[in-house]
């Protein structure tokens, strides 16, 4: 067998002319955002980026993100000069939604690429069979899809470039480049600081310290590694730190102004934690408990800004912060005890957990930290696969309140449907049988999560609205936000068990 | 023969003697040869196609839906607008008049002249979206409305309709006639993707805006029945595609021949020819039924099939003009009790089948439109050219009728279909540029026989059809800015099929069992290389050349011609096949396999 079919590029080919075709479809604020940024990095001075008000949608990405809307916006002021000029808010004419659909569509061919290495990286046989379905299931996911192409964001690319170091830490020799390749990518989107703990660790022991002891550090690739490291952040920061404007840039970067959860709760413990107290507000005058008035219509209202807790206390950033690290320290133990590849997946998606799970303010769109990079790792048995399923439906189905319009409602979700069978489909026929027995009932579990996810969608879309009209609109948003969240939890702690007994 | 309740075992015909190499030859090919095989290759090993089915349905059902986010024709375009009003215009009326008035309310805003089926149609899809918005079909007010849930709506009952009616016949007839033909499950599912992908369909009914599937499905359940043997049905069947768009007589003379002849050969079956007479007859009867006594009780109610429309004299539509001073009308007693009826039906004619107009409306891609570019044809009056069209149309499609009623081979089905359309098409009066969609399905089935999708020739043929009948309804695309859509949908079928402009691998690639090209092989290649080059070519001008101020319509004026001549071609290509096939001049052919399996 030298290829293996369809080929990544054949998907790509058909993927593309889907995305193209969803053009007219609803977009975001995003796209204004997006569009903002062009006209800013190319109307003004490099000085004025992370200053400039006159949009609500602030510069608020890394330099190098910035650097990269300016090299578009050299192309976009030939398709339509009227897009980058600042003062033209919410401007979208068909020329612009043409050029910043297809940028979208363009740049995602970075994550191609890095899928196309993702697979040429492993070895022959079975695991490249199994490579090249997971590579195609990251092309085709619904997250891109729904949170790039429909929405409105670069995910594609910056998710290509992840993958890219990810597999750059796959080989000895090109782990410097792997370290490289994160550290401009943190310059991109600062999000990724989740996942850098992984990072850290795992370069760390594999390339600053010797592979056969801990306590002889290789001084040469601390040297590389750190002298190109600050290279890197000196390129993308630099210009401005010499200006003194890094406080500015870290107000923007850091808007610690937010609250707990966001507008729409991302299935995390502290959705739970708000519907707990939702349920409680009914309950405790029976168990009395006091409940705080004032707080009574705050987090219905899904509205940006504190959460107050009725019945529950409420939830310092401190207490945020300390919880991530905890769980993040954890798999990095085991990590910084067996530095393999496979560990260094594992220990990266549960960063991406921990950081999803307890963070503050935490975006639903951010459950594609995890989802990613544990298809990399999903199909190596049965025990992998078996906790990304669960995972694979809430943090997709987590996705749906993104788009509430009618006409996008078919799409996001038989595109979901299709590829939730096709992939769970794929990966039941490749993942190979793992050594160690199956958890007790975990399956089983898995399974009536998965089918409890038709009614809920229904609910959600239809029932809700024909019984209650336009009233109680939190409620579905809560029964998904808490529906994906027991299922991220759930693989959450499925995939700690397997990390850890494998 | 009692009719279709008679059980037949579905799986009589399993004799593989025809079979086996076809099926080994399948499931030998060591590497895909077109992009699509290649998306379907790990269903290779699959025991059933069952499993993939739902995941082509739902692909194919997306694309449409994403398709449908494009604009429709006629969007923001007064006064008119366009075949999105007309249907929408429908469901307002049919919802809002007494069943006596919908042939003869308003008929300049876009009059109901389509056959009854599609007014019931019309009336439940109105009646479902009155229900969640009476805005969208109140009566007047509604006219040119534009509002984006309607769009949705409507988008949902044009996919709804066609997963009801096309779809399920697909499904089937791709599977019967796979089966029959010998050909493995798993090339039927390649060739099942390449029917539904099918961008003219997609094009002219999603985005463009109509309801041809429906029409389409029934026929397509037609010629499904027939590969059953069940002929009643398909009678049935093909009485719902005339009673949804009368269009659908372009397959009437297959349907006929194919069903007498098979009837007369091997042996006089009367009993079946009765039984089929019976059940075309019930089926008029009932497809009409709701029409007469829905007048009938009008009558009794009082309400004139001719209302006066917003009490204004001037707008009360003429009498049908088959009842107007015809030799008819001098039998009829305006004042009997049966003149209401035959008023009813007689303009159901009239509306259906509009003799008054021209040989061709707009500019069509074929014969007459490009004969006109030669030669004005505007000099001759027009009763002659009715005659000549007649006689032109008769000429090309008796032919295949003659062969298909000769040899009622179920495996000739789709060639005889498709031949037949191709006439029709090229020669019959009062084409619209849509009609193309009638030969592109039939032709399109091809791919699921023998020597189907995966042969070069087929591949390479069905595929310059499709490309060219998109490219013949891209003006109307573009008139309503659909460029986008065009060019997605048909190069995505291209790529898929590896057909040009993305891979000529339908031409050049080697094919098991065939040495070199051949000169059958350099010729398709010449010809459609050509065809090819110049829709490229002309896409380019369309593009970035405005045409001279004294022929504004020069590029249109290309397109029909040259597409005309392409459709030609592929008129004498279906028809040399389907002789070739039949066996007819004195080759073997495939009867003998059909007829030792009846």
């Amino acid at each position: 067998m030298t290829e293996i079919y369809p080929s990544l590029a054949q998907c790509a080919v058909v993927a593309a002319a889907f995305k193209i075709l969803l053009f007219p479809a609803y977009k975001s604020t995003d796209f204004e955002v997006h569009r903002n940024w062009l006209a800013i990095t190319n109307s003004l001075p490099l000085w004025e980026w992370y200053y400039e008000k006159t949009s609500e949608w602030t510069l608020d990405y890394p330099p190098l993100f910035a650097y990269f809307e300016w090299i578009m916006s050299q192309v976009a002021k030939l398709v339509d000069p009227a897009m980058v000029r600042v003062r033209n808010l919410e401007y979208a004419s068909w020329e612009t939604v043409y050029f910043q659909r297809f940028s979208v569509i363009v740049t995602e061919l970075v994550l191609v690429y890095a899928l196309q290495m993702l697979i040429d990286s492993s070895p022959r046989g079975a695991s490249k069979r199994a490579a090249q379905v997971a590579a195609i299931s990251i092309l085709l996911s619904p997250g891109l899809l729904i949170i790039d192409h429909i929405h409105f964001q670069y995910n594609g690319c910056m998710y290509g470039i992840l993958i890219a170091s990810l597999v750059l830490a796959r080989k000895r020799a090109t782990l410097l480049s792997s370290g490289l390749v994160f550290a401009a990518l943190l310059c991109m989107k600062h999000i990724y600081l989740y996942l850098a703990p992984a990072y850290f660790v795992f370069l760390l022991r594999t390339y600053c310290l010797s592979p056969r002891s801990i306590f002889q550090i290789q001084v040469l690739n601390c040297l590389k590694l750190g002298g190109g490291i600050a290279a890197i952040f000196g390129l993308a920061f630099g210009p401005f730190a010499v200006q003194g404007q890094m406080p500015q840039i870290l107000s923007r970067l850091f808007p610690f102004s937010r609250g707990l959860c966001h507008a729409y709760w991302a299935p995390n413990v502290w959705a739970i934690y708000s519907f707990l107290d939702r349920v409680l507000i009914v309950l405790a005058p029976r168990a009395g408990l006091a409940v705080r008035a004032d707080a009574l219509q705050s987090v219905t209202r899904g509205l940006v800004g504190d959460t107050a807790f009725a019945v529950l206390p409420d939830i310092a950033p401190r207490v945020c912060f300390a919880l991530t690290v905890l769980f993040q320290t954890i798999p990095l133990v085991k990590l910084f005890a067996q530095p393999t590849w496979d560990n260094f997946i594992g220990a990266v998606t549960l960063c991406g957990y921990a950081s999803f799970l307890f963070g503050w303010h935490v975006h639903e769109k951010a459950i594609l930290l995890v989802i990613i990079p544990f298809s990399l790792i999903a199909l190596k048995d049965r025990r992998h696969l078996s906790a990304f399923r669960p995972l694979a439906v809430a943090g997709h189905v987590s996705l749906f309140p993104l788009l509430f319009t009618p006409s996008e409602f078919p799409v996001k979700t038989a595109y979901t449907i299709f590829w939730l069978i096709l992939f769970l489909m794929a990966f039941d026929q490749l993942a190979p049988a793992s050594g160690r027995p199956r958890f007790f009932l975990f399956d089983r579990f898995s399974t009536l999560y998965i089918s409890v996810s038709i009614p809920l969608i229904l609910y959600c879309s239809l029932v809700h609205g024909v019984v209650f009209g336009k009233s109680y609109e939190f409620l579905p948003l809560m029964f998904t936000s808490s529906y994906s969240a027991i299922g991220v939890v759930g693989s959450w702690v499925g995939f700690m068990v397997v990390y850890f007994t494998s | 023969m009692a009719g279709p309740s008679v059980h037949k075992p579905r799986r009589k015909v399993q004799k593989r003697e025809g079979g086996h190499t076809a099926h080994d030859r399948d499931a030998n090919i060591r590497r895909p040869a077109f992009p699509l095989a290649a998306i379907l290759w790990p269903a290779r090993g699959f025991a059933s196609q069952w499993e993939i089915l739902p995941l082509i349905l739902m692909a194919a059902g997306l694309f449409r839906w994403a398709a449908g986010l494009w604009g429709y024709s006629g969007f923001e375009k007064p006064p008119m607008f366009g075949d999105y009003e007309a249907q929408r215009h429908w469901m307002e009326l049919t919802t809002h008049l007494p069943i006596s008035q919908w042939y003869f309310h308003d008929l300049p805003w876009w009059g109901l002249d389509y056959p009854p089926l599609t007014a019931y149609h019309s009336w439940l899809c109105g009646k479902i979206g009155s229900l969640i918005d009476p805005a969208w079909f109140a009566l007047y007010t509604s006219r040119g409305i534009h509002d984006p849930n309607l769009k949705i709506f409507m988008r949902a009952t044009v996919i709804v309709s066609e997963y009801l009616v096309f779809i399920p016949a697909a499904v089937v007839f791709v599977r019967r006639f796979s089966r029959l033909s010998g050909v493995a499950n798993w090339t039927a599912s390649v060739a099942l993707v390449a029917i539904l992908m099918q961008p003219a369909t997609i094009l002219v009914d999603h985005v463009h805006f109509q309801y041809n599937t429906v029409m389409l499905g029934f026929v397509l359940a037609t010629m499904s029945s027939m590969l059953a043997g069940r002929y009643l049905w398909s009678a049935v069947y093909f009485v719902a595609a005339l009673g949804f768009k009368q269009m659908a007589l372009y397959y009437a003379f297959p349907v006929f021949a194919f069903l007498l002849g098979s009837c007369l050969f091997p042996r006089v079956n009367l009993a079946r020819l009765t039984g089929i007479a019976i059940a075309t007859v019930a089926a008029f009867t009932i497809l009409l039924l709701p029409l007469i006594i829905g007048t009938i009780s009008d009558v009794k109610a009082g309400i004139s099939p001719e209302p006066l429309l917003d009490g204004d004299n001037d707008l009360r539509s003429p009498p049908p003009p088959l009842l107007n001073g015809t030799a008819l009308s001098a039998y009829l007693d305006p004042s009997a009790s049966y003149y209401p009826i035959v008023e009813q039906l007689a303009q159901l004619v009239h509306r259906i089948f509009p003799f008054a107009r021209g040989l061709f409306e707009d500019k069509v891609a074929n014969f007459w439109c490009a004969l006109n570019l030669v030669y004005k044809l505007r000099a001759f009056p027009p009763a002659l050219l009715q005659r000549g069209a007649l006689l032109a149309t008769l000429a090309a499609t008796l032919p295949p009728s003659l062969v298909i009623f000769a040899r009622p081979d179920k495996l000739l089905l789709p060639l005889a279909f498709a031949t037949t359309a191709w006439g029709f098409f090229l020669f019959s009066y009062q084409v619209h540029e849509k009609s193309v969609l009638l030969p592109l399905m039939p032709m399109t089935l091809l791919l699921a026989g023998r020597g189907g999708v995966m042969a070069r020739e087929t591949r390479a043929w069905v595929g310059f059809a499709n490309l060219l009948g998109c490219w013949t309804i891209f003006p109307l695309l573009a008139r309503v800015e659909l460029r986008v859509p065009y060019a997605v949908l048909t190069l995505l079928w291209a790529y898929l099929l590896g057909l040009p402009p993305t891979s000529v691998s339908a031409y050049f690639d080697r094919e098991d069992g065939v040495d070199g090209l051949g000169w059958r092989g350099w010729a398709t290649a010449f010809v459609h290389g050509g065809f090819y080059l110049f829709m490229g070519f002309w896409h380019v001008l369309e593009m970035f050349v405005k045409p001279p101020a004294e022929k504004p319509d020069l590029w249109v004026v290309m397109n029909v011609g040259v597409g005309a001549v392409g459709f030609g071609i592929c008129y004498l290509w279906c028809l040399g096949r389907l002789v070739g096939e039949s066996g007819i001049l004195g080759g073997g052919g495939g009867v003998d396999v059909v007829k030792k399996r009846q």
